[in-house]
């Protein structure tokens, strides 16, 4: 530790240090589970579960094939590939478990089933994690919701950081001198330097001091 | 050979170790002696390194099947360009391949270092000295390429088919040099803070190794998109995938990066800042390492998987622990002045841009770790794939699409309303008519449209840019346009350069929007039939199977379909896909199948086609795609390659120190170096 730390200082990094050993155990967990599964790249068969339902009476097809090609890329294969439906059934030549997810949609599709109560069929069995894209409710807004208020509040700490700048700019001295002296690009000697400022005064028409 | 690479793997530790040791020891106690051995050091850890490689290559190419790298990678029928690649193929011999170039790098920096900079270079060392001992701990005793097989099998498993690709072979190689560009930044950004000597000398040692590792990063990227578009058959190129993901939240931080350097270079801003950037790049380097080789988050593309992640996540922690109490402990050292004329100036618009790049690097990162979180919060598994990155994302990415045309307008300092309206007249009315003629031809499609009249307003803010920069050549310098122009980018290389850049960005942005409007078709063909369909250009097109082959070829059995193609009546290449069953020497299979698609590029679209499968003795299933403007992918990435080249060209940089004075601004304590870079 610096002899010039502040007990502030001390504080923060130890705070750091505890959100860290705190992360580690889940992130341990979650490696060691996640370890085994990848040990055993070849899912059994039996990850597939059927989806059905009864089909309605005076069964119409609601959903038209590319709307039900898009509800399939919502779908998640139960294979090992992390791929949805749509895609794993022509990338996988082995899965057995896309072509069936897909007879199932048509299956369903054809019973007059629309394509909300398709996918949430799927996520009553598989669960969730059948799901391409997190349902946007209960927690999983924070998923889509933090990265825009992260850029939000980052975005007004920043705005409110270049006011403080430009008033502390005003209020100094205006650096005539200095401005005189800046280049208008990078790295070119003084000769350049003035050929580039006239230029740049030729594009934009400004000068930059 | 092999047996004294895998003690060559020993000695680099300790050379390692001692070049950490010997340097932060010089560095604290002023020892001219021990900064000088630790440097040499330096030198011995990349000599053993390279021995240490030199023994795995030996071992992959003449098939010693004792080494369980050797037996799980190759087999003895694999191209011998693959035995060079398979060096990176699995765990160990990447984690390898990283030390050799993180040894390599090392030995060029203190090299290149030998004059100047000497009071950081101790602690620059020292850090360079920790990392490998880090990595070549990693490799000894968590992942070691030289660990014997407990029998030697008469052949090996062989390469997964899909990393036996030209791109593949390459692709790796960019990442990592790319990935372990960003230590360098790193252990000079330690030694700025360790020193206290956080001004502009430690950045003007960076800046080429940030353009190095950002330029090896695009590359890396790209190449990687191109191989999942060839060789995966997704039938696309971005899939959101944490080995994706990864090494883009790093390049997003760069690039940051190397936009704000250019504020403290000139104004003596943003010290904080950018020592931030510098450290989170790397964290993010070590955090992607982590995230795609531990098997935390399940990717598509982890090829190799063990338990280093513990190694990894203590690494992390430990380097986010010291990097924050250094930063923290020295935070009044980089406050500077910070002026301010106007809210609209350069400054300012390179500040929004730094908000976004880092906003979408969090997002990124964000969604990449969501299924962590979510399963800690709920102990409910979720998935997030494209569809939530893309709704995250894609409003992020035009934002800064936007300012990418935006920043060059505005002038340095204070742009006033006159400047404003005068720079962005023809942009915006590029923009605005290509939205118009698009909405003319019936697009509609919002995010789409939205895009392409962004990108009409990039590349009209950088046509303009160079006209009005050649055009005042011409008029002052009576040259002709084309030496005009030739030296108007060549004397202004970082400006032209970072235009130049910009404009790739605009391509790819263009073919990200024109991926929206791809159709596709699943058919299923006997021999001879006919499927007709209309590209989304309005083309007819029809595909005739010309039928199912199948024979043997090197290392694998194929089968193969073939379409004769017309389009509007007139005959096209024909395309073919196969499906692969790779064999090994014994004839037996080793992977999955794998596909190979057919292909049939031009500058609007590409023809995509995949072999699904067999339904009976003749009759193929294949998926058809039209994929829009997916060349501009790949050219706007050589044109960013390109800027990047001109950016760096090391003629440049000489003539930028050359340049280098330094002036006080009165009332300011900040050294302004005169000659930084500006774009």
């Amino acid at each position: 530790m610096s002899p010039h730390a502040t007990r502030r200082d001390f504080l923060r990094a130890s705070g750091a240090l505890v959100a860290g050993a705190m992360f580690v155990p889940a992130i341990r967990a979650q490696s060691a589970a996640q370890a085994q599964g990848a040990a055993n790249v070849q899912m059994p068969q039996t990850a597939y579960k059927p989806v059905s339902l009864p089909k309605k009476v005076g069964a119409k097809p609601l959903v038209a094939q590319l709307e039900r090609d898009e509800l399939e890329r919502g779908l998640k294969c139960a294979c090992p590939c992390k791929l949805d439906v749509f895609t794993c059934r022509t990338t996988d030549f082995q899965c057995g478990i896309s072509p069936a997810m897909h007879s199932d949609v048509v299956r369903l599709v054809e019973g007059g089933y629309s394509a909300d109560e398709i996918v949430a069929a799927f996520s009553t069995v598989y669960g969730e994690r059948v799901l391409m894209a997190p349902v946007k409710e209960g927690f999983n807004l924070a998923g889509y919701v933090v990265p825009f208020i992260t850029l939000g509040i980052g975005a007004t700490m920043l705005v409110a950081m270049l006011r403080r700048w430009r008033r502390e700019s005003d209020a100094a001295t205006p650096a005539v001198a200095s401005a005189s002296v800046l280049p208008i690009d990078g790295g070119m000697p003084a000769a350049t330097d003035d050929e580039l400022r006239r230029l740049e005064e030729a594009v934009h028409g400004t000068s930059r001091r | 050979m092999i047996l004294l690479g895998e003690l060559s793997l020993w000695v680099s530790l300790l050379m390692a170790i001692w070049m950490m040791t010997v340097s932060y020891a010089g560095g604290a106690t002023r020892r001219g002696e021990l900064v000088v051995s630790g440097e040499r050091a330096a030198y011995a850890t990349l000599f053993f390194i390279l021995m240490a490689s030199a023994g795995l290559w030996t071992a992959l190419f003449t098939h010693d099947f004792s080494l369980k790298f050797v037996a799980s990678y190759t087999s003895a029928n694999l191209p011998k360009v693959y035995l060079f690649s398979a060096f990176w193929a699995g765990q160990s011999g990447s984690l390898l391949f990283w030390a050799l170039i993180l040894a390599s790098f090392s030995a060029i920096a203190v090299v290149a270092n030998r004059a100047k900079n000497r009071e950081l270079m101790p602690w620059v060392t020292g850090t360079l000295g920790v990392v490998l001992v880090f990595f070549i701990f990693t490799i000894l005793f968590a992942a070691n390429p030289y660990d014997r097989m407990e029998w030697v099998p008469p052949d090996g498993r062989g390469m997964n088919p899909q990393l036996q690709n030209p791109g593949m072979a390459i692709h790796p190689p960019m990442l990592y040099l790319g990935w372990v560009g960003t230590t360098i930044p790193f252990a000079f950004a330690i030694g700025a803070l360790v020193t206290r000597r956080l001004d502009t000398e430690w950045l003007a040692a960076i800046r080429r190794w940030s353009l190095i590792s950002w330029f090896f990063l695009t590359i890396g990227l790209l190449l990687g998109m191109w191989w999942a578009y060839v060789e995966l058959g997704w039938g696309g190129y971005w899939a959101w995938d944490p080995v994706e993901n990864a090494p883009l939240t790093s390049w997003l931080c760069q690039t940051a990066f190397l936009h704000s350097i250019m504020i403290q270079e000139k104004r003596g801003m943003l010290r904080k800042w950018n020592v931030t950037l510098v450290i989170g790049a790397f964290l993010l380097s070590i955090l992607g390492t982590f995230l795609t080789r531990s098997g935390v988050i399940e990717s598509v593309h982890s090829f190799a998987q063990s338990a280093i992640g513990n190694y990894f996540s203590t690494f992390l922690i430990l380097i986010f622990v010291v990097t924050t109490i250094l930063v923290m402990t020295r935070l009044k050292d980089m406050e500077a002045k910070a002026e301010l004329e106007s809210m609209v100036s350069r400054e300012a618009a390179f500040l929004y841009n730094n908000l976004v790049l880092v906003g979408i690097a969090f997002s990124v990162l964000w969604g990449t770790l969501f299924p962590i979180i979510s399963e800690a919060v709920r102990g409910t598994k979720i998935t997030v794939g494209p569809p939530f990155f893309n709704s995250v994302n894609v409003p992020l990415g035009l934002g800064l699409l936007a300012l990418t045309g935006i920043g060059p307008l505005i002038a340095w300092r204070r742009a006033s309303i006159e400047n404003v309206r005068r720079q962005f007249i023809f942009p915006v009315a590029a923009g605005l008519g290509t939205g118009g003629v698009l909405m003319a031809l019936g697009m509609r499609a919002f995010y789409p449209l939205i895009a392409f009249i962004l990108v009409g307003f990039v590349v009209g803010t950088i046509t303009q840019e160079f006209f009005k920069g050649t055009r005042a050549r011409m008029r002052m310098y009576a040259e002709n346009v084309i030496v005009a122009s030739l030296r108007l980018v060549g004397n202004n290389r970082r400006r032209y350069g970072g235009y130049i850049v910009h404009l790739g960005v605009a391509m790819i942005f263009a073919a990200f929007a024109g991926f929206a409007f791809k159709k596709e078709f699943d058919i299923s063909l006997k021999t001879g039939e006919v499927f007709k369909a209309t590209d989304p250009f309005g083309h007819a097109w029809t595909f005739t199977s010309q039928g199912v082959s199948e024979f043997k070829r090197l290392n694998r059995y194929v089968t193969a379909v073939a379409f004769s193609v017309t389009r509007d009546g007139k005959p096209m290449p024909v395309l073919s896909s196969e499906k692969r069953q790779h064999v090994d020497s014994n004839d037996q299979p080793t992977f999955e199948p794998s596909t190979e698609v057919g292909l049939y590029e031009t500058t609007m679209q590409d023809v995509y086609m995949v072999f699904s499968g067999m339904i009976g003795p003749d009759q193929a299933e294949v998926r058809l795609s039209f994929n829009p403007l997916v060349w501009w992918v790949w050219y706007g990435g050589m044109v960013m390659a390109i800027g990047g080249m001109i950016v760096m060209w090391p003629q440049a940089e000489k003539k930028r120190q050359g340049g280098y004075v330094t002036v006080l601004r009165p009332g300011s304590e900040a050294q302004v170096p005169v000659g930084a870079g500006v774009s």
